[in-house]
């Protein structure tokens, strides 16, 4: 039987590979940041990066190439790329589809597929892509990727920070190597970014204080069942329980790809949240109401039932501003949820 | 030509064989609509089917609402795929024929593929429609290529032409699938082939082609003994060879396309099904295709209830069921000298 994970697993992680960060949701604030354009400081310039490994160069790089939400991120401090290599279409990637791209070579449309030639031509002399502790490597160059993709790392040195247990941490790690590139942090406008998203926090503490009986569930309908995201895994998930709401853990999560537990649809009630958190990258206003006609036991979810349900931006984040405005359409939800639906 | 003579079984032998298996075909739909990913009580199903109140409570929705229209759409689509292999494999005089190998279910992908991403067409009770066109014309086109030429549309030439196109069309699939995350998402589970997240609509949608087909393919026994023959033998005996070919590739297209749409592309069943029938029956196709009609949706819905029972509270596929237990059993038959030529 365990030889026949594998099968589903693939099919479940190409959903997740393909999707990161792929939504209909989440709309960007801001982004394009002009306040900092920056003179970099001449140098020397070292970093310290999610995978241990210091990186040092005689000048701070200026001609970055960055992956999708990374170079979103950066972006949001006033740093600007020379050339972004995305996982999907710039216009629907989350992380990008509201940012000014003008002027910025886009090296790749596709997971695993780089144009490592147009790459070489920027001349770049920093890469930046998450580090993913688990496959123990860069955003885009993980195992499976094209060889010829690969090759990209030959052009400059490559440095991102750790995916792991809180996007608070991701968002304050991308700050500190924009810092360390001569980002002017202590602008007027990124100092807003920072108070919006710090009162966004406040008021979803506040909120989920107010309803200490609540629970809330991180769930994907599809077809042939329902998934149930496991928080560990989901680093948005784990910020939202230190920040006291309690997201169900699953108890029995696919060993195979622990990022979901997978429920036939016999078994859709099994978890009774009060709110129902939808997977921000297939999430519409209409998507509750059409698995309920469409799946006999997604109603039996009663939260899904009484439309307590709410786009959760999954595994995409990388910016205070997409996690301010992701906060106040769930705070919102949690203020309008109903802490006695799911007992 | 066939190493059946010695196990030949008389008429009278094979009609109480085909009431038996009509009964393990109840016994197997009963076990369908009882055991689940979910254990509910046998009193509590048989309550519920007496009730027929799928709101009654949660499990009789599972009952009514998930169980049943997924046994009854096994039982149709296992019941057509089953006789179009048999049928595509007299026809084409090649034991290997099958719906997959005639380019039927990678036309019906490419067309429902199509449908996703060009015309942002969503749900499956759409999607038949888009797989019956595509497997009709995938049909079409291996029987046009294989036709080019002196001499006709031989059993090697179509299952040539068979193969050219399923890799062409397949290919094309991939490439979108893989540049399309909504298609992949879409796809990725219709690709494997499952009998989950089958209602009524989809049953409705589908039934009335799956039976008017079924009924139709019942008519070919004899035409298809004619042409085991041989082409010119079958033209000796006054048969339309040309006319016959058409008319079981309409009924097979209406059949693969319409399982193919409602349950994604299951293998196996069509391939491995025929050669036990025939195994058991003879040559005789006016045997064969009954039996192969019966003992489909026997293998297809055992194999998806041992989907649902192994790995609970998930659930497998129950094309990944069909492979992982479809290719020794095709081993055996082989291995055994039991494959006669169709």
């Amino acid at each position: 039987m365990r030889a026949w994970r594998p099968i589903l697993a693939f099919a479940a992680l190409s959903v997740v590979l393909a999707g990161c960060g792929s939504a209909e949701t989440g709309g960007n604030a801001a982004g394009t940041g002009t306040a900092a354009a920056s003179a970099a400081p001449a140098g020397p310039w070292q970093f310290t990066d999610g995978s241990g490994k210091v990186v040092k160069a005689d000048k701070t790089p200026t001609r970055i190439i960055a992956h999708a939400g990374e170079a979103a991120a950066l972006m949001s401090f006033g740093l600007k790329p020379v050339g972004i290599y995305a996982d999907e279409s710039v216009k629907t990637d989350a992380n990008l589809k509201d940012l000014d791209l003008t002027g910025i070579e886009i090296l790749g449309e596709e997971w695993g597929k780089i144009d490592v030639e147009k790459a070489a031509a920027l001349r770049p002399d920093l890469i930046v892509g998450d580090w993913w502790p688990a496959e123990k490597a860069y955003s885009g160059l993980e195992e499976g990727a094209d060889e010829k993709s690969k090759k990209l790392t030959e052009l400059a040195p490559i440095v991102g920070v750790a995916q792991g247990k809180s996007i608070v941490a991701l968002a304050k790690g991308y700050e500190d190597l924009a810092k360390s590139l001569g980002a002017k942090v202590d602008a007027p406008e990124i100092v807003a970014h920072k108070k919006r998203f710090e009162e966004a926090v406040t008021a979803f503490k506040e909120a989920v204080a107010a309803k200490p009986g609540l629970t809330a569930a991180a769930m994907l309908p599809a077809d042939d069942k329902l998934y149930v995201a496991n928080p560990e895994y989901a680093p948005e998930l784990l910020d939202f329980q230190n920040w006291g709401l309690k997201v169900i853990n699953p108890d029995s999560p696919d060993p195979g790809f622990p990022y979901w537990e997978n429920l036939s649809w016999e078994n859709a009630d099994k978890y009774q949240p009060d709110l129902v958190l939808y997977d921000g990258r297939s999430y519409k206003p209409t998507s509750n109401d059409e698995w309920g006609k469409k799946q006999p036991t997604w109603f039996k979810v009663k939260a899904a039932k009484a439309g307590a349900v709410v786009s959760w931006p999954a595994y995409w984040l990388h910016t205070y501003e997409d996690f301010a405005t992701e906060l106040e359409s769930l705070t919102a939800a949690v203020k309008a949820a109903d802490e006695n639906i799911g007992d | 030509m066939s190493s059946s003579t010695s196990l030949g079984r008389r008429a009278s032998a094979l009609g109480p064989g085909l009431a038996l298996l009509c009964v393990l075909l109840a016994l197997i739909a009963f076990l369908s609509v009882t055991l689940g990913s979910r254990s509910i009580g046998l009193p509590e199903v048989l309550s519920a089917l007496g009730s027929m109140d799928a709101d009654a409570s949660f499990n009789s929705t599972v009952t009514l609402e998930l169980r049943v229209p997924r046994t009854l759409i096994g039982i149709l689509a296992g019941a057509a795929l089953g006789v179009a292999g048999a049928i595509l494999q007299g026809v084409t005089r090649n034991p290997l024929a099958d719906t997959g190998i005639m380019g039927i279910n990678s036309g019906a992908a490419v067309c429902v593929v199509f449908a996703i991403t060009v015309l942002g067409v969503r749900g499956a009770g759409v999607y038949v429609w888009f797989a019956f066109a595509g497997a009709i014309a995938a049909l079409v086109l291996v029987y046009a290529i294989a036709s080019l030429g002196r001499e006709g549309a031989t059993p090697v030439k179509l299952a040539l032409a068979g193969a050219a196109v399923t890799a062409g069309l397949a290919s094309v699939t991939t490439g979108v699938v893989m540049t399309n995350v909504d298609a992949l998402n879409e796809l990725r589970f219709w690709q494997v082939g499952s009998l989950a997240g089958r209602y009524a609509p989809i049953l409705a949608g589908v039934a009335p082609f799956l039976i008017l087909g079924l009924i139709a393919s019942l008519a070919f026994g004899r035409t298809l003994n004619g042409l085991a023959l041989g082409e010119d033998l079958a033209r000796g005996l006054g048969q339309h060879v040309t006319r016959t070919r058409v008319a079981a590739f309409v009924v097979v297209a209406v059949l693969a396309g319409a399982a193919t749409a409602a349950c994604g592309p299951i293998v196996f069943v069509g391939l491995v099904v025929p050669h036990v029938a025939r195994f058991l029956c003879g040559p005789d196709y006016r045997w064969i295709l009954p039996y192969s009609m019966l003992l489909s949706p026997i293998v297809l819905l055992l194999a998806d209830v041992l989907g649902r029972v192994v790995v609970a509270p998930d659930e497998l596929q129950v094309g990944v069921v069909l492979g992982v237990l479809g290719a020794p059993a095709f081993v055996a038959i082989v291995r055994y000298g039991r494959m006669s030529e169709a």
